[in-house]
């Protein structure tokens, strides 16, 4: 800028968590973060929670009343809400990273052609569109039969 | 029936944050955000700093975050985005000169990097040429909409990747990448894959489609970048030397 000052405006971790205002694809890229990172975080947790089973978490051998003791935690309202939930986003997570992985493969797209206004990007539309909105009925589904489990 | 119209001000050489400015401005039909800005650098403000030029969405110079999206506020009619409140504040991800004017150095700088210009070999015939480069009407089209890009910045001011990657080439760039690696004429491919297939490449793009979504030309870089993934992973070579469109007479 020739010595000129300016201010950034990066948006940061914010411009990834901030879907508003724009398309469906956008929300899906948001929750896909999110639900990744919950995933991990269960993932870490289970790991964790199974050692006391085989052989504990430190080498000193398996603990069985622990483990049970970890269980417990799960055997009420708000553990039960949490296991629902880690398959309501396991699912998403799933089947969206199908969509993604698709998408990468370019095998969703039709091909680019010519454009008349108003525009409508082919890249925001068909088979990939139905796939989000297929994760989001098959993931509420699945969270529902979950808790139809925990909960029965 | 006024409209109010609210201004991210800020000079970054004076002022500690932006803020924000409220101005009344005498609504007509078919008024667009640009003109709502101008009647109030014009009229009210004169120190309101603005970048324009076209007014038909031909240029590209007045991108701006308009209700909180990216668009051209000469193509945005007011009444189009609530027509009582209209709140304007520059694009993101681009660093601020002053109120709603951005630095596109780096942007462009992005823009050279994937080499958007057909690349040739046959440098002899490139300087006393005997016939024209031909291309089909189908392989034109299958580039067509990615020529259409004006380069305003919308959709890099749209990315959650370039929010935190300053590496990455972003939307525009790629999408471009896109346009002259599939031109038959070109010959490029190895040279432009040098940056695609890279740390913060192509593959940083992860598909959120906003950029698609904000584009007002039709341009759908979103579409462009998984068609580019497709390409980088085909494991094809880049098309070499003497690869590239045969010429013929005109």
């Amino acid at each position: 800028m020739d010595g000129r000052e300016t201010a950034s405006n990066k948006r940061g971790v914010m411009g990834w968590l901030n879907p508003r205002h724009y398309n469906l694809e956008r929300w899906a890229y948001v929750f896909q973060r999110v639900t990744g990172v919950g995933i991990l975080m269960y993932v870490l947790g289970h790991i964790g929670d199974t050692s006391f089973f085989v052989g504990g978490p430190f080498g000193s051998g398996p603990d069985p009343g622990t483990w049970a003791l970890d269980l417990s935690f799960t055997e009420n309202l708000v553990g039960h809400l949490i296991l629902a939930t880690t398959v309501v986003i396991v699912v998403f997570h799933g089947l969206n990273g199908l969509r993604l992985i698709m998408a990468e493969y370019g095998i969703i797209f039709q091909k680019p052609s010519k454009i008349e206004y108003p525009y409508q990007a082919k890249g925001l539309r068909g088979l990939q569109k139905h796939m989000i909105w297929a994760a989001i009925v098959l993931a509420i589904v699945a969270g529902l039969w979950a808790g139809g489990i925990l909960f029965g | 029936m006024d409209t109010l119209l609210r201004v991210q001000r800020f000079e970054p050489t004076v002022d500690r944050a932006p803020k924000t400015q409220e101005y009344s401005v005498p609504f007509r039909d078919g008024m667009t955000v640009l003109d709502a800005i101008l009647y109030v650098k014009d009229y009210v403000d004169h120190s309101l700093a603005v970048r324009f030029s076209c007014r038909q969405a031909s240029c590209g110079s007045c991108g701006m975050k308009i209700n909180g999206v990216p668009r051209l506020a000469c193509y945005t009619q007011v009444a189009d985005v609530g027509g009582r409140e209209v709140t304007v504040s520059p694009m993101d991800n681009f660093p601020i000169v002053r109120d709603l004017v951005t630095d596109l150095t780096g942007f462009f700088e992005k823009h050279k990097e994937v080499i958007p210009h057909v690349v040739r070999r046959d440098s002899a015939e490139m300087e006393s040429p005997t016939s024209d480069y031909l291309m089909k009407p189908e392989d034109l089209e299958r580039i067509l909409q990615f020529t259409y890009c004006i380069k305003c910045g919308l959709c890099t001011s749209s990315c959650p990747t370039v929010a935190t990657d300053s590496l990455y080439p972003g939307p525009q760039a790629l999408a471009q990448a896109y346009r002259y690696t599939m031109d038959v004429r070109d010959e490029g491919g190895a040279e432009r894959f040098k940056v695609l297939d890279s740390a913060h490449g192509v593959f940083r793009c992860h598909y959120a489609g906003s950029c698609s979504a904000v584009c007002p030309k039709g341009v759908d870089p979103a579409l462009g970048i998984q068609l580019l993934k497709r390409h980088v992973m085909s494991a094809k070579p880049p098309r070499g030397p003497g690869e590239g469109a045969r010429t013929s007479k005109p």
